[in-house]
């Protein structure tokens, strides 16, 4: 069973794909990091850069 | 994946198991009832599931017994190896031992999961200290991970917000000199960064280029500074050497005039002679003479005549000595004067061969290479050092604010560029941490909600209307894993349960609590196990906790509840619970010698149909069983309709006040719609049972009950014993007409019209009695 971070950790990355802050293909690789808190602040801001790099690229 | 249904427990020498004791579960039922009075070895049997799932034993715990309640884990004279715990499913299972003091289950993936309340754990959750509390919903609720990357987010934003405050005052700060410069420079161009971008692109590298040339030449000038005074204290020594050679001169002429005439050359003439003698200590004749006479002791003479003359060599040597004085020093002007000519020809060189900017004065004429002149042409071009000076301090000057202002104006650009960046980039992060917050809140809010709405729903179920449902959960704020529960409670919201229900109420919701957490945590999963909770709950809402129960038990893989609750047992005899939902088992009395011993209970009506058929049958007893079958039916049927009887205290009815009571207008409009099962289709086949003849017989040979089955008489030698076979079939045909073994009797409206039992496989009309 998925532990009370997983769930909460797919639900905020559902969220955070929706409103293009994350590239849906650093999803997969993030998640497992956001459920179990080895996800650090480079990464953030890498992840989101290029989230906001492929927004305007459109 | 099916879940294999449980088949057996078997519990060797655990507690009071002092002779190995199987549990059979009856198949299809996923609720086991384990009924016996105090001492029957209840617990025994919650132990033996606990140990297998959990490897311990939570009925000895916190009783005091020391560190090691695990002692008295074996019965009495067995020790932990003689322990086995067995649990058969499917086809499937498993055994726990104690294998070097831990509990070893084998095969190990087949461990059943298993929750244990007992009556002494029943109020842990309320009563426990809030962090207690998140303890025990903590798997539900426990996102650490989550917390920590919505720090890490937090912590980066709040950096890149600090970053980019200084980059705005970076920004500012550049601005400002920028602008200072631009003022100072005299606003020249659009404005000051489209200036400083000009001033930036300028070429400034000729300000070195003539700073370096003109303190090449400055230095060439400062060497040819130095020559007047050297030349000078040479010329001084020259003359002062001449002078002295003068000097020494007149003193020779001097000493030679007071000398013989010739001694001079005499002087020389021995000064000779004395190394040649020394050389030829025996020479026959005077080299300079040829003469034999007075050889032998020539060189001594000699040496002696020269101590004569010292005072002439010693002016002689003056001479000598001042005159190489005077060459010396006549050489060193020379060098002087060739020093000064290369010095000269190199300052000219400067002063030609560079192009200088217009703003630099330079002389007119050339710097002399003879010594005698040097001095004029310094004096009368003394003050171009100085100008030359300021010349360069005032590049040096430009270059320095040129570098400054291109440092300001590339600093500028950086911070802007870093400023718009974060700009764009820090509302995206703090979107990001909204939607973690967000998320993060609405996760354990729901869960919350659903733990608070499961338990608000089960002791509704208990307690309905009473206004107590309105359970809340809520994390308590500012404090990490701890938990708050309330109720409402006279209009009251968020009460603390503990200040205001009562021991009953509070059993209720501790049992409600354990039951919704159990419910949300995989109960398809998990054997469920409650040791003898209903201690407490009183009439009647431990019949609606019996039913609730009952419901919810379907929920879990299996569930066992002990009881000593007596009613339970008759209320199952009498067919008045979902008993087809339910394995009922009893245990009988516990001894050192048999241990558990367990009974399987039977209902009356099973017991009924059983004596009926049976060859032959036995008449007395067949109307004993079906006489108190009936008073029961008749009873329940009387209270249902409210039909008139004499108000008696003892409130005792016989089956002969009971019979009438139901009037004949009630009689004729009592049948029961019963559903026996679905045709092919899955349609419910149904059929329709008038009560009125039923009743009407049981009226005609009602007192067969009194003759066989209720005592000795005589009367029962002239009666059919066919009657009271009779009576008993009647009996039974009312009592399933009525009620159903698996569903219970019809105590519920449904619809306004009719009476139903669960499930509606009984639906007893008319809902009123006729008037």
């Amino acid at each position: 069973m998925d532990t009370p971070s997983s769930q909460l950790a797919e639900k905020i990355m559902q969220r955070l794909t929706e409103e293009k802050l994350f590239r849906p293909e650093d999803q997969k690789k993030l998640l497992e990091r956001i459920a179990d808190g080895s996800i650090k602040q480079e990464d953030w801001r890498l992840a989101i850069e290029l989230a906001l790099g492929k927004e305007g690229g459109k | 994946m099916i879940i294999p249904a449980l088949k057996m427990l078997r519990i060797e020498h655990l507690r009071g198991s002092v002779i190995p004791f199987s549990l059979p579960f009856e198949k299809g039922k996923k609720l086991t009832i384990v009924y016996g009075e105090n001492g029957t070895g209840k617990t025994t049997i919650c132990d033996a599931m606990e140990f297998l799932s959990k490897g311990k034993i939570g009925s000895l715990e916190d009783r005091g017994l020391g560190q090691k309640p695990d002692r008295y884990w074996p019965s009495v004279g067995k020790v932990h190896a003689d322990i086995s715990v067995s649990l058969d499913a499917g086809a499937t299972s498993c055994t726990a031992k104690i294998h070097k003091g831990s509990v070893v289950v084998v095969p190990a993936e087949q461990k059943p999961k298993v929750e244990v309340l007992r009556r002494s754990q029943i109020l842990r959750l309320l009563e426990a200290q809030p962090s207690k509390r998140y303890a025990e919903i903590s798997r539900f609720i426990d996102i650490t991970g989550v917390e920590a990357s919505e720090a890490a987010l937090n912590k980066l934003i709040s950096n890149l917000t600090s970053n980019r405050d200084t980059a705005v005052a970076v920004v500012d700060a550049n601005l400002t000199a920028i602008q200072q410069f631009w003022e100072t420079a005299g606003k020249p161009g659009k404005g000051p960064i489209s200036w400083a971008e000009v001033e930036e692109d300028r070429d400034y590298s000729s300000l070195v280029t003539d700073a370096k040339n003109l303190s090449g030449l400055r230095a060439a000038y400062q060497r040819l500074q130095d020559y007047p005074q050297k030349y000078e204290k040479t010329i001084s020594a020259l003359e002062k050497a001449q002078d002295d050679k003068q000097a020494a001169v007149n003193q020779l002429e001097a000493a030679l005039s007071t000398a013989s005439a010739g001694a001079g050359e005499l002087v020389g003439i021995l000064e000779a002679a004395s190394p040649y003698l020394a050389k030829h200590p025996h020479i026959e004749n005077c080299p300079l003479c040829e003469s034999a006479e007075r050889v032998a002791d020539l060189h001594n003479n000699v040496v002696q005549r020269l101590k004569q003359f010292t005072a002439l060599q010693a002016a002689q040597k003056a001479v000598t000595d001042r005159a190489k004085d005077v060459q010396m020093i006549e050489a060193q002007v020379l060098t002087l004067q060739a020093d000064l000519a290369s010095d000269s020809k190199k300052f000219e060189g400067s002063r030609l061969e560079t192009v200088f900017p217009a703003e630099v004065e330079l002389p007119g004429w050339e710097a002399p290479e003879k010594l005698d002149e040097i001095a004029q042409w310094l004096n009368e071009t003394t003050n171009f050092p100085a100008a030359w000076l300021k010349c360069e301090a005032a590049w040096g000057e430009q270059s320095k604010f040129v570098d400054t202002l291109v440092k300001a104006l590339t600093t500028y650009r950086n911070n802007v560029v870093t400023q718009k960046e974060l700009d764009a980039l820090l509302p995206k992060l703090q979107r990001a941490h909204e939607i973690l917050i967000e998320e993060r809140q609405n996760f354990t809010d729901g869960i919350l909600k659903t733990i608070s709405g499961e338990v608000g729903r089960l002791y509704e179920a208990v307690h309905p209307g009473e206004g107590l449902n309105k359970i809340s959960l809520e994390l308590e704020e500012g404090k990490r894993a701890s938990l708050e529960v309330g109720a409402s409670f006279a209009g009251k919201d968020k009460a603390p349960p503990q200040a205001y229900f009562s021991q009953s109420h509070l059993d209720t919701l501790g049992l409600c609590v354990f039951l919704a957490l159990a419910l949300l945590d995989d109960p398809e999963n998990t054997i469920l196990v409650l040791d003898d909770v209903l201690a407490s709950v009183d009439e009647p809402h431990v019949d609606r906790l019996i039913e609730m129960l009952y419901a919810e038990a379907d929920k879990f893989r299996h569930c066992i509840i002990t009881t000593h609750y007596r009613p339970w047992k008759h209320k199952f005899r009498w067919g008045w619970l979902k008993n087809g939902q339910c394995h009922f088992v009893e245990l009988t009395k516990w001894t050192l010698v048999g241990g558990l011993q367990h009974i399987h209970s039977t209902p009356d009506i099973e017991r009924l149909r059983k004596l009926l058929d049976e060859v032959p049958p036995d008449p007395q007893l067949v109307c004993a069983k079906a006489g108190v079958i009936l008073e029961a039916t008749l009873t329940f049927l009387v209270e249902l309709y409210e039909c008139h009887l004499p108000k008696r205290a003892s409130g005792l009815y016989t089956i002969g006040e009971l019979l009438p009571a139901i009037d004949k207008k009630l009689r004729q409009e009592l049948k029961v719609v019963v559903t026996a099962g679905s045709d092919a289709m899955g349609n419910k086949t149904t059929s329709t049972v008038e009560l009125a003849p039923i009743l009407d017989e049981l009226i005609r040979i009602a007192q067969v009950r009194n003759v066989f089955g209720a005592h000795f008489n005589e009367l029962s030698f002239e009666l059919l014993e066919d009657d009271a076979s009779e009576f008993g079939s009647q009996v039974l045909t009312l009592t399933e007409a009525i009620a159903d073994q698996e569903n219970g009797w019809p105590r519920k409206v449904k619809n306004g019209s009719y009476w139903a039992n669960s499930n509606e496989t009984r639906c007893l009309y008319p809902l009123k009695r006729p008037a």
